[in-house]
């Protein structure tokens, strides 16, 4: 367990906070970190930028992120980690496609390499970490295009070489399912699953096999598309298969 | 080249390095993914008779000598396992770990794996941090034979008692576990952690078992004990990392082994170099077959039955 002070702490909407702490960590984009707030539980978390010090963005959903967003600055705060592959280098023209939280983890590929991002939210209230030139979807059409990422993603594919996606699992299956699949770009993707140890030996958020915690949490397109169980179903606490809904095939 | 094939009862091994329970064991891909990597077999996380959440995070945590654990029985119940592994295609590769609170649940479990056609349990007496089950029900001598001759006389299972090392007189429980097939020695010992800048436990649970290369001593004693006693089949587990580890344990008699904990540090390349490792030391050792070195430094073995 690492232990470092936060240096700042920032709301960036109604329940989305960014939290930099003092740490010096060798981080590449897409590693998470598990964090642990003492006496509570432990939980992954995507770095949002990787060079030092660091940051997470994070929504308040649960016990833990509530409690680690009420913390103040100079508070201590507790990981272990970086955990996980990251995400290739890529060259020429690059893309992001994000939905939800999925943005804290490819911000950190942003940062570093530039490209253009599309970010999907419910409503323009739970956007986050926007910048002028993100192309914006939400359910409501509040902001930016009114659909789905994917909708307006989809129709711009042909014009990069290097695709990076993080989202929910529904959303990542929606984009295979709708992706062509013979385009020239390199496509990865960084999934989401119910984490308990986060170093490859807990069984919790393996895929056909496949950890998503160590060997993941970033797979090329042909991997995801090989894992029969992704966008099907997923596993609770228990490890008792739950089916996603339309997720039977 | 040695042959690294072993027995234990009837059930054959290609080679005597198997997947330890509670390790990358609850999916069935993953343990699909263990026996392609190289595992002789392989041992389910333990099954209960109801769906299990087990404890919350954190579940485990990292000393430098090994392992903190307190998953806490996570499972998803007999009945949804049964329904996912009903066309399992390496049942008889695969040993299924149950725990259970009283002999009938035991004997229920049992039966509902013998029926999805696995023809091998493990039985966890061991589990150190989960009340009513594991090490408390391992810790009732008449309630584990029992447990042993109930399953026996109503399956024609194979049967391995997976004993707890954390009790003063592990002979007089192993005695009391004789009529199982086989011993697997040795779960997790009871143990807890601390984090000094919280001044909190580092697991939810506060204890949990300790495993890894700091309990391999205590494994290989336990080995060496029991085997001394009973010359009975014995799968050594315990902080096995390498295959010299392997070969201290098959020296005081196990005739298998199990590794869990080591597959963090060494991934599931690990099956394969142990194994290879394995060969490699017979060969150079004039050995023929591994079954030559089982419990070579135990002569005054009450009886050898291997």
């Amino acid at each position: 367990m690492q232990h470092s002070r936060i240096i700042e702490l920032t709301k960036e909407n109604k329940d989305v906070f960014t939290l930099k702490f003092d740490s010096t960590i060798a981080a590449r984009p897409g590693q998470f970190i598990m964090i642990w707030s003492p006496g509570g539980k432990e939980i992954p978390m995507s770095l949002s930028d990787t060079s030092n010090p660091p940051t997470i963005t994070f929504r308040t959903f649960g016990e833990t992120t509530k409690t680690i967003a009420k913390l103040k600055v100079g508070d201590r705060f507790f990981y272990r980690g970086p955990y996980g592959n990251s995400y290739p280098v890529p060259t020429g023209r690059v893309a992001y496609v994000a939905g939800g939280t999925g943005l804290a983890s490819v911000n950190a590929m942003m940062l570093k390499y530039g490209g253009d991002v599309y970010v999907g939210a419910r409503t323009k209230d739970d956007l986050f970490l926007l910048r002028n030139d993100f192309r914006i979807a939400t359910d409501d059409g509040s902001a930016g295009f009114k659909g789905t990422v994917i909708d307006l993603f989809l129709p711009h594919v042909n014009e990069y070489d290097y695709i990076f996606v993080c989202g929910p699992e529904p959303m990542v299956k929606t984009m295979l399912d709708r992706i062509d699949r013979k385009i020239k770009a390199k496509v990865y993707i960084s999934l989401e699953r119910l984490m308990k140890c986060g170093v490859g030996i807990c069984d919790s958020c393996s895929i056909n096999g496949v950890r998503v915690c160590k060997d993941g949490t970033v797979f090329s397109m042909e991997e995801v598309l090989s894992l029969s169980e992704f966008g099907v179903y997923k596993r609770n606490e228990a490890g008792k298969i739950e089916f996603f809904v339309n997720g039977k095939r | 080249m040695a042959s690294i094939s072993t027995k234990i009862g009837s059930f054959s091994l290609e080679n005597p390095v198997i997947l330890a329970s509670g390790i990358l064991d609850e999916t069935s891909g993953s343990i699909l993914r263990s026996l392609k990597s190289g595992a002789g077999a392989a041992v389910t996380k333990s099954i209960g008779t109801e769906e299990r959440k087990g404890y919350q995070t954190p579940v485990i945590s990292e000393i430098g000598t090994g392992l903190l654990n307190a998953v806490g029985l996570s499972n998803p119940g007999i009945d949804n396992f049964v329904e996912e592994y009903r066309n399992f295609p390496e049942k008889k590769k695969t040993i299924v770990s149950i725990f259970g609170g009283k002999v009938e649940e035991f004997v229920s479990l049992a039966k509902k794996v013998e029926g999805i056609g696995f023809d091998k349990v493990e039985l966890n007496l061991s589990c150190p941090h989960v009340k009513g089950v594991g090490s408390e029900v391992g810790q009732d001598l008449g309630m584990v034979e029992e447990i042993i001759s109930e399953i026996r006389s109503k399956t024609n299972l194979q049967i391995w008692a997976k004993l707890t090392p954390n009790v003063t007189d592990l002979i007089s429980l192993a005695k009391a576990s004789e009529k199982a097939d086989a011993y697997v020695l040795i779960n997790t010992l009871r143990a807890t952690g601390v984090e000094i800048y919280s001044r909190k436990f580092v697991l939810s649970n506060i204890v949990g078992g300790y495993s890894g290369p700091g309990v391999k001593p205590v494994a290989l004693r336990a080995v060496y004990d029991v085997y001394k006693e009973t010359g009975k089949e014995i799968i050594g587990v315990g902080g096995i990392t390498t295959w010299q580890d392997a070969i201290e344990f098959f020296l005081l008699g196990a005739k298998a082994i199990q590794v869990g904990t080591a597959i963090l540090y060494e991934d599931y390349p690990i099956f394969n170099k142990i194994n290879s490792g394995i060969r490699d030391y017979l060969d150079k050792e004039g050995f023929s077959k591994l079954d030559d070195l089982v419990g070579v430094m135990v002569g005054d073995a009450t009886f050898k039955n291997h």
